[in-house]
């Protein structure tokens, strides 16, 4: 059986824990008394995996059967989750392609010939022919790439469709296809408990339009936290959207979730905890870490890319999203809640090198700040885990380096906007504009594989809750200048950090190290 | 960081096999096991009784004689007793239980089982079977904590006399401290009496922390009472204060002789011996100060 997630007051016996950084990782002596939240063990994944998709498929909840929904001359639209999720990307075969090649089963049993598969990439990147490939599988993609394959454009503005406002005036636009489909069956892995349910479709088949509803810095900063649907006016927003769709689309939802196997088995120690660490965990480390270290900069960021996770799928939902969802979040937080006692002055973090927009990409400045003050801040329930006016200590090398094809719009972001202000609420006002409806961006997410003129800004808003929230950002071992540029300060070394954190908790404060990856959420007393 | 330094961090806090200690805050929930009683009964039957009573007479008497030159007085007021008895004295030494013992008649001794700390004789499983085998000891428990089941009821309905140090623990400074209320209320739910004894002297010899008598052959002086038994509706309280008072009295026979601590007693001049008032050091050093003995003075031994 697994064991449940905990937290650790490191004591005299506590051997040096390992910590995340950017593509590497190191271990590091944390002061006596610090709280380290682990997560729960790894659960269990499902054996016959086929079987379960199955059985969820005729068996679903709130709707009939898929066989029974699916009849001859019918439109049906399969969308699936892009690569952002899960992370690293799943072994293959995906679960996505797994589910997809069901509903394909079904679908071609019941003489349906109207068939489009759809990338929910929103505002994100498109997805190259080898990434859709290896998604949707070798069979999906021969039949249907490239006319009845393909991603989501949320500026064509010939296929998109308003299908009306919220009772907050919220625009809900999605693609045509989409929305004039008779059936949307929405493939999804469900990570973190932010994703899936309502955000399915009213995000990933989006236009700009439709997303600066929810991703705005009011919203964001109304989110405690994002990864906690009751407590987030973003998912309040998906679900006023979801009530707009409901009228127009009809979506039987397919959603997976994943334990917490994150890394491969030659790196096995990463999901292991250090005081279990055999010999053999020791070497590897030594040696895993050694040959990092040696390794060119671009081998070892394409080394690290290449590394796929050996998730075991924990669940498999099918039906009304409504329905579905609640089960999927209560898989969700029985594979990654842990229960804290209390916040810290300090909120330790060490952030690896990966996040939902740098998948076979550069991680740059912006987007590790999106990750460690969004999604990392935001892994709670309840209070967040560093106090209101704390400290927060993360560890990551920030190199000042941008991918050109993949984030265009960032690298004038981050020379440009933050060069001027760093205040999120100013940002949106006076830029948000201009860079969403600028022509080279939106030509280049068309038609390129940039991510869209205006996603900096989300990244940026993405932390606007951690930024209100805490009164100081220290990052270990960081590039100063990038560092600086986005308003954090920089230390050395940990003691160092601790140090200048003092100015702001004073000279004993409480820390906690949030144990992550695997992923954790703190469900915060 | 180089390799080396990355291995000898990583080595911090493990072992020359690379094992971790487990963080007190990891280590898993273990429910408190309940504590197991050391079997004593072997210890009961006739062989055992048999080495045993050829340890204490042929090596034990002989050898706590040889090292103190014990005087025993009040015998006489047992010659009668029968049927389970508890003797109560005070504590003070790790002589007192061999003196006690060695100073019985066997008719008590042979039928006799001595209350031992559960803590401190029984914790280790060689010191649990030796004292077992050369007391007859049983372990009785000085915290209530820990709720082990105490085996003296059951003894004594088996018919073994008890010997109990109701103190509970040897003293620290020589002198009395008050009786625990555990042996009155044996007495009086059982119905057992008591034979009240004083040890006087056993501190000076071998207080705390020695584990050999000092040497000289110190005196020491054992002053037995007559049986107390209890009323039929006495309460325990009572009882037990009358056990100490006893116990006194016997404390005082030493230096006031039989009939001097009687009219002490009835003058009510017989408190708890509990030593002067005042620093710490004085009670121990009026403690340790030699009885008087009268034994003729051996004029070859310039030691004396």
């Amino acid at each position: 059986m697994s064991r449940p997630g905990f937290v650790l007051e490191v004591d005299e016996r506590t051997p040096p824990l390992l910590v995340h950084q950017g593509e590497g990782f190191r271990l590091e002596q944390f002061p006596l008394g610090t709280k380290v939240i682990y997560p729960p063990e790894s659960l269990p994944g499902i054996r016959d995996v086929d079987g379960a998709i199955d059985h969820a498929l005729r068996h679903p909840h709130g709707m009939e059967p898929l066989p029974e929904l699916l009849r001859p001359g019918m439109r049906l639209t399969i969308v699936f989750d892009d690569i952002s999720i899960p992370l690293p990307p799943m072994r293959t075969p995906d679960i996505r392609q797994r589910i997809i090649e069901a509903v394909l089963e079904m679908a071609a049993a019941a003489g349906v010939d109207d068939v489009e598969l759809l990338a929910a990439n929103a505002l994100h990147r498109r997805m190259t022919p080898a990434e859709l490939k290896r998604t949707v599988g070798e069979r999906v993609y021969a039949s249907f790439w490239p006319d009845h394959l393909r991603n989501h454009d949320a500026e064509d503005r010939a296929n998109l469709t308003h299908l009306g406002q919220t009772r907050h005036g919220e625009d809900v636009e999605i693609n045509r296809r989409a929305a004039e489909s008779d059936l949307i069956v929405y493939v999804n892995v469900t990570l973190t408990a932010m994703s899936g349910g309502d955000k399915s479709v009213s995000v990933g088949l989006a236009s700009y339009r439709s997303l600066r509803a929810h991703h705005n810095v009011h919203t964001l900063r109304h989110s405690r936290s994002f990864n906690d649907p009751p407590s987030s006016a973003m998912h309040h927003s998906y679900a006023r959207m979801a009530g707009v769709l409901d009228e127009h689309i009809r979506v039987f939802t397919v959603e997976t979730t994943v334990n917490n196997d994150t890394f491969p088995a030659h790196v096995g120690f990463l999901n292991k905890r250090e005081w279990e660490w055999t010999l053999a965990d020791q070497a590897a480390y030594l040696a895993v870490r050694r040959a990092n270290e040696v390794t060119p900069a671009k081998l070892r960021r394409a080394v690290w890319h290449k590394t796929v996770a050996p998730y075991g799928i924990t669940g498999i939902a099918a039906g009304l999203p409504a329905e579905v969802h609640p089960l999927t979040l209560e898989r969700v937080h029985r594979q990654q809640l842990t229960e804290v006692d209390g916040q810290s002055d300090i909120a330790i973090m060490g952030l690896p090198y990966i996040c939902p927009y740098n998948v076979n990409s550069i991680m740059n400045p912006i987007l590790v700040m999106c990750l460690g003050m969004g999604y990392f801040f935001n892994l709670y329930r309840g209070r967040p885990i560093v106090r209101q006016g704390g400290a927060l200590i993360m560890y990551h090398p920030m190199r000042n380096e941008f991918h050109p094809v993949h984030h265009p719009s960032y690298i004038d972001f981050f020379e440009e906007v933050l060069a001027e202000t760093t205040d999120p609420a100013t940002i949106e006002t006076k830029f948000e504009e201009q860079f969403a409806t600028d022509p080279w961006y939106v030509h280049l997410y068309r038609n390129s594989y940039a991510y869209h003129g205006v996603h900096p800004f989300y990244m940026w808003y993405w932390g606007a809750h951690a930024m209100e929230h805490v009164g100081d950002v220290i990052f270990v071992g960081a590039d100063r200048t990038a560092a600086a540029r986005m308003g954090f300060r920089v230390a050395s070394t940990l003691a160092d950090a601790l140090e200048m954190a003092r100015d702001t908790v004073g000279s004993s404060p409480s820390i906690s190290y949030l144990h992550t990856p695997p992923l954790t959420m703190a469900d915060v007393r | 960081m180089g390799l080396f330094g990355e291995a000898k961090l990583l080595a911090r806090g493990r072992d020359w096999r690379g094992r971790s200690r487990t963080p007190r805050s990891a280590e898993p929930f273990a429910p408190v096991r309940a504590p197991r009683e050391f079997p004593t009964a072997w210890a009961r039957t006739p062989a055992a009784g048999a080495v045993r009573t050829a340890i204490q007479r042929g090596v034990l008497r002989p050898l706590v004689w040889s090292q103190t030159s014990p005087e025993v007085s009040g015998l006489d007021l047992i010659e009668g007793v029968t049927g389970p008895v508890i003797f109560i004295a005070n504590h003070a030494s790790h002589l007192d239980a061999p003196l006690i013992l060695g100073s019985l008649p066997g008719r008590f001794t042979r039928r006799m089982a001595v209350g031992a700390a559960a803590d401190y004789f029984f914790d280790a499983r060689w010191r649990a079977g030796l004292t077992a085998l050369v007391f007859n000891a049983f372990p009785v428990e000085r915290q209530g904590s820990r709720r082990l089941r105490s085996l003296a009821p059951r003894l004594l309905d088996e018919g073994w006399n008890l010997l109990l140090f109701p103190e509970g623990t040897r003293s620290q400074d020589g002198w009395m401290n008050q009786f625990r209320l555990g042996t009155a209320q044996l007495c009086c739910t059982r119905g057992v009496p008591a034979v009240p004894l004083a040890v006087r002297g056993s501190f000076a010899a071998m207080p705390r922390g020695r584990n050999w008598p000092r040497p000289d052959r110190p005196k020491v002086a054992l002053h037995y009472g007559r049986p107390v038994r209890p009323d039929p509706d006495e309460s325990m309280r009572h009882f037990n204060e009358r056990l100490c008072a006893a116990a006194s009295r016997l404390w005082v026979e030493e230096d006031l002789g039989w009939y001097g601590s009687l009219r002490a007693q009835a003058r009510g001049a017989v408190a708890l011996p509990t030593g002067p008032a005042g620093a710490g050091w004085r009670r121990v050093w009026e403690s340790t100060r030699p009885l008087p003995d009268p034994r003729p003075r051996d004029v070859w031994d310039r030691r004396r």
